[in-house]
């Protein structure tokens, strides 16, 4: 049995363990006492809020249950905010205003009048600003300057960043036909310079700072070029003070995206070398954020994009397990990515999985608590967004983002309105984030209580449907031999594209509501007026003689750099210190080149 | 009956969004469109070469992740410096503006299908547009010539030519340059991947070789197919490979109607190496039998056959020169290679057996059995 089959078996008998506890709070009155008293002393010590207009509200909202069997369903079954099986949320508190006043809401009955419990507590883990927002377009400097605009007002900095296609796939932008590529649908990188360019008057080394760059099949390299251009800027110290992520995602890759560039074990290979190196060089990076959104997009059920992503996570925990990297030194740094589109499930999707993943790291991986959190960046469905009558889209974005908040994701990217159409422009991805503003901070709906939409009878339906669904595709994976069998046999890709192909059917047949595509149509194509974010030819075109400077440069290091990094892929040791060598001296592309004469080019699946 | 529209479908270099062009393929081949897939991330280069090749009418590209305008123009660009008039559209949901569509059709794109175009209207156009073929002008190179000459047999088989025994060369005639080896065997055994690593190691071998690779996917007569062997075929988009797809129109055994004049026309052509892969067969397929141009015979195995009888059935393990067991990974291979070892041993010929991997990258099996053919006598066991 693989670890997912593990999996299985201890998520079913975490649920027979909350039966009987539930059993047994009915009929062992000593332990039904013990709950009760348990279940009075914590909503005794919730803190009171209170609404711009003077209404106080417990900051912590929990159901009105006193039947001892009820509380043992809630405290073992879902558990508090933060507390395992952590489906309410990872952290005891999200979102929330700072803490004003603190009173006791139980003893006053909701009044307000009681007395204060003494100082806030400061130390409620303050989650960072769940604002993240994506850009990536033209050359280094370009996006350098997005940057510096978006984080203006921002005391954060949480920089997320796309590549252009060339970058994705490994490719330099001299090479043959990427010209018109470069800097399209994100930033163009070749070398450790650009990469300079591309953080340029951000501190890497503080805690403020944040980078996340989604890129997985030459992630390894990126990766390098990252910490050799912090160590550029800032010296060799600033190596274990990095923090970010890099998305690494190789499952999703070969199941969805399509951007894969060495063969399945190769690719998992040299991202294991990397994890090993960043999981005990850098304790604060993230090195692999297990992406459901690219499953999503493609194509797949809500379901399907759970159920891969989480099992994704578990083949790549066990991976890591394998290669000797302690459980409490990797479990803490893995992240998870998932999509947010409109569909009923979505209700409750990100609830689950936290569930399921915590259940599983715990039971078959025995990881500590760190380890069991499922850390969660969402993104909006840029799928679900349409090019017809594109203003809709902000409505679309703002319920998803809704849901999202309800799921108690742990940070998200919202959507701009002009995505179907181009790199989002200045003006959409400020009324984008301001979306989340407007939900956070200026609504009422998430700032004042935790919990706030929890449990509804209709999220709890569909947290159980969503549950034995996930368990049922867990059973069909492990059925064909775990994870990495399943995906070189195209299990989950196959399921994915059928799954399209039935959402694009329902559009056609109009089953599936699309409000102005097929439903209440206006009847005209309406192309708007948007500023398109196209690269320039004179940019393009300077970013290819950088590059061949930088080659001509280099040319002599590169090569001995180069043979060094074979020679240790050769020899089957961890290869990323030998990377970080290389992309001193040599290109993106000049190092996939050599480490694909070595082991091949991923063959497309199709 | 008019033979079957020929178009290939691609997604271009650095974009792997293939969830539409998926869609959009099996639309027309639904409404009896041959559609060769060449798959994405594909470079202009790749893109043309294999439309020349293959001589379709139109190219179909799907582009999500810009750069289009150039992608599209440098496509139409290349077909024409090479002197080709194939056609090209495409489209790209929401990426592609109304201002970047007038600006590909000015570079010679025929037609941008706008998002919310539903598959109906793109088929419609395929088949109005790209049905009747054009006035041929000069062909430009030899391989255009080749695929054109391609074209006409395949065409006459289609309008209802019969094979007469005329255009059966002597296969040792001086005529011949090229060495012709035939692969066969069930579907997913792995015969597209396993001829993708000898078209690698050919290559590298010898740095001026030509091959030809004549590959098979089923059809009904009438109707469409999906020729998606070059989607996974990385080693062989290669300048010094020639490769044709072809759908079997309706007949049994693994090969088209017109296969064999085909073939005739590839083995007397300047290549080093003619590649020649059926569709997947059944047991009782014998394809290459009453060809006369194949040289060499490979039967790739899959593990999986079923009960030992059942290898009894297969009529190719009396006639191949080499047997192949691919994916000898898998747990059952030991057991294959025991029982069709015993079941060659019955024919007492001189039939070799190799197990290979051919997905992975340098695989030593794969090594032996490019040995093998290399070092064959060349000489037909009849």
């Amino acid at each position: 049995m693989s670890k997912l089959g593990q999996v299985v078996e201890a998520v079913e008998s975490y649920n027979k363990f909350v039966l009987d506890h539930v059993k047994r709070a009915r009929s062992d009155e000593q332990f039904g006492r013990e709950l009760l008293g348990r279940w009075n002393d914590i909503k005794a010590k919730i803190p009171v809020t209170r609404t711009p207009t003077g209404l106080p509200l417990p900051r912590l909202a929990l159901p009105d249950i006193d039947d001892p069997g009820e509380i043992a369903r809630y405290l073992f079954g879902e558990g508090l905010p933060g507390e395992f099986p952590f489906l309410n949320g990872a952290y005891r508190e999200m979102y929330l205003e700072p803490v004003r006043e603190v009173e006791s809401f139980e003893k006053d009955g909701g009044t307000g009048r009681g007395r204060p419990l003494g100082a806030p507590e400061k130390k409620i883990p303050q989650a960072e600003e769940p604002t993240r927002l994506f850009s990536g377009l033209m050359l280094a400097e370009d996006t350098n300057e997005r940057f510096h605009y978006l984080t203006q007002h921002q005391r954060t900095h949480r920089l997320s960043t796309a590549f252009d296609g060339p970058t994705l796939y490994g490719i330099d932008s001299d090479a043959d036909g990427v010209f018109g590529k470069i800097g399209e649908g994100g930033v163009a990188i070749d070398t450790v310079e650009d990469m300079v360019r591309l953080y340029d008057g951000f501190d890497l080394g503080s805690p403020n700072f944040s980078a996340s760059m989604t890129i997985s099949g030459p992630a390894p390299i990126i990766m390098a070029m990252y910490i050799a251009a912090a160590k550029r800027r800032f010296g060799p110290k600033v190596v274990p003070k990095l923090r970010g992520t890099i998305q690494a995602d190789i499952f999703k890759e070969v199941q969805a995206q399509n951007e894969t560039i060495f063969p399945i074990e190769a690719s998992l290979r040299f991202l294991t070398d990397m994890v090993e190196f960043t999981t005990r060089e850098m304790p604060r990076w993230y090195p692999i954020s297990i992406s459901g959104y690219h499953i999503g997009e493609a194509g797949s059920t809500p379901v399907q994009q759970a159920a891969y992503t989480l099992s994704n996570g578990f083949a790549y925990a066990e991976m890591f397990a394998a290669r000797g990297i302690p459980v409490d030194q990797f479990g803490p740094r893995l992240s998870f990515f998932l999509d947010c589109g409109l569909d009923a499930e979505y209700i409750a999707l990100a609830r689950v999985s936290r569930r399921i993943w915590a259940i599983g790291m715990r039971d078959a991986f025995g990881a500590g608590q760190r380890g069991q959190l499922f850390k969660l960046h969402t993104q909006t469905s840029g799928r679900s967004l349409i090019a017809a009558e594109f203003k809709n889209n902000l409505t679309r974005t703002a319920a998803e983002l809704m849901l999202a908040y309800m799921n108690a994701t742990n940070s998200c990217h919202s959507n701009s309105a002009d995505e179907p159409f181009t790199t989002p422009s200045e003006e959409w991805i400020r009324l984008a984030a301001h979306g989340q503003a407007i939900l956070l901070e200026e609504s009422g709906i998430f700032k004042h209580t935790m919990n706030m939409l929890s449990g509804s009878p209709g999220m709890k339906a569909v947290e159980r449907a969503i549950e034995v669904a996930i368990l049922k595709e867990f059973r069909e994976i492990e059925r064909l031999g775990g994870v990495l069998a399943a995906v070189e046999d195209r299990f989950q890709r196959s399921q994915i594209q059928n799954a399209a192909h039935r959402y694009e059917q329902q559009i056609y047949d109009g089953t599936r509501p699309i409000i102005g595509l097929n439903k209440y149509r206006n009847g005209e194509d309406d192309a708007p007026e948007i500023k398109l974010a196209r690269t320039p030819r004179a940019k393009q075109q300077l970013q290819v003689d950088r590059l061949k400077k930088f080659k001509k440069k280099n040319a002599e290091k590169a090569k001995r750099a180069l043979d060094k990094l074979v020679d240790v892929v050769e020899r089957g040791e961890n290869c990323f210190p030998a990377l970080l060598g290389a992309v001193e001296v040599s290109s993106l592309g000049q190092i996939t080149g050599r480490l694909q004469e070595v082991v091949g080019r991923f063959r497309p699946m199709v | 009956m008019s033979p079957p529209i020929r178009i290939l479908t691609a997604v271009p270099i650095c974009d792997g969004h293939d969830s539409a062009i998926n869609t959009i393929n099996l639309e027309f081949i639904r409404h009896g469109i041959e559609v060769i897939y060449l798959g994405y991330h594909r470079s202009v280069g790749d893109i043309v070469r294999a439309a020349i090749q293959e001589d379709v009418r139109a190219i179909g590209i799907s582009s999500y992740n810009g750069g289009h305008v150039e992608f599209f123009a440098e496509v139409v660009a290349l077909l024409r410096k090479r002197g080709s008039d194939i056609k090209v559209f495409g489209g790209g949901g929401g990426t592609i503006t109304h201002d970047d569509a007038a600006a590909m059709k000015r570079k010679g794109v025929d037609k941008i299908f706008f998002a919310g175009t539903s598959l109906m209207e793109m088929t419609d156009y395929v088949r109005k547009h790209y049905g009747k073929p054009r006035k041929r002008t000069a062909a430009k190179s030899s391989d255009m010539e080749l695929a054109r000459k391609l074209t006409e047999t395949e065409e006459a088989y289609a309008k209802g030519k019969r094979r007469t025994a005329k255009q059966i060369r002597n296969p040792q005639s001086a005529i011949r340059n090229s060495k012709v080896i035939g692969f066969t065997g069930p579907g997913g055994a792995g015969k597209t991947t396993l001829i993708d690593e000898l078209v690698l190691r050919f290559l590298n071998q010898n740095p001026k070789a030509r091959i030809a690779i004549l590959s098979h996917d089923p059809s009904v007569i009438g109707q469409g197919a999906l020729l998606g062997d070059r989607a996974t075929m990385i080693n062989s988009q290669d300048d010094r490979v020639f490769m044709r797809s072809m759908a079997t129109r309706g007949q049994a055994g693994g090969l088209s109607p017109a296969t064999h004049d085909c073939l005739a026309l590839l083995a007397e052509s300047k290549f080093d190496y003619v590649i020649i892969e059926t569709v997947g067969t059944g047991q009782e397929a014998m394809p290459f039998q009453q060809n006369g141009i194949v040289d060499l015979t490979v039967l790739v195995m899959n593990p999986d056959y079923g009960s030992r009888l059942q290898l009894q059935k297969i009529v190719m393990l009396d006639l191949a020169d080499i047997v192949v067991v691919n994916k000898s990974d898998l747990q059952r291979a030991r057991t294959a290679h025991t029982e069709i070892e015993q079941r060659l041993e019955q024919n007492r010929r001189d039939q070799q057996l190799i197990d290979t991997v051919a997905k992975r990258h340098r695989d030593p099996g794969v090594d032996d059995l490019f040995a093998l053919i290399c070092s064959s006598g060349w000489v037909r066991r009849s």
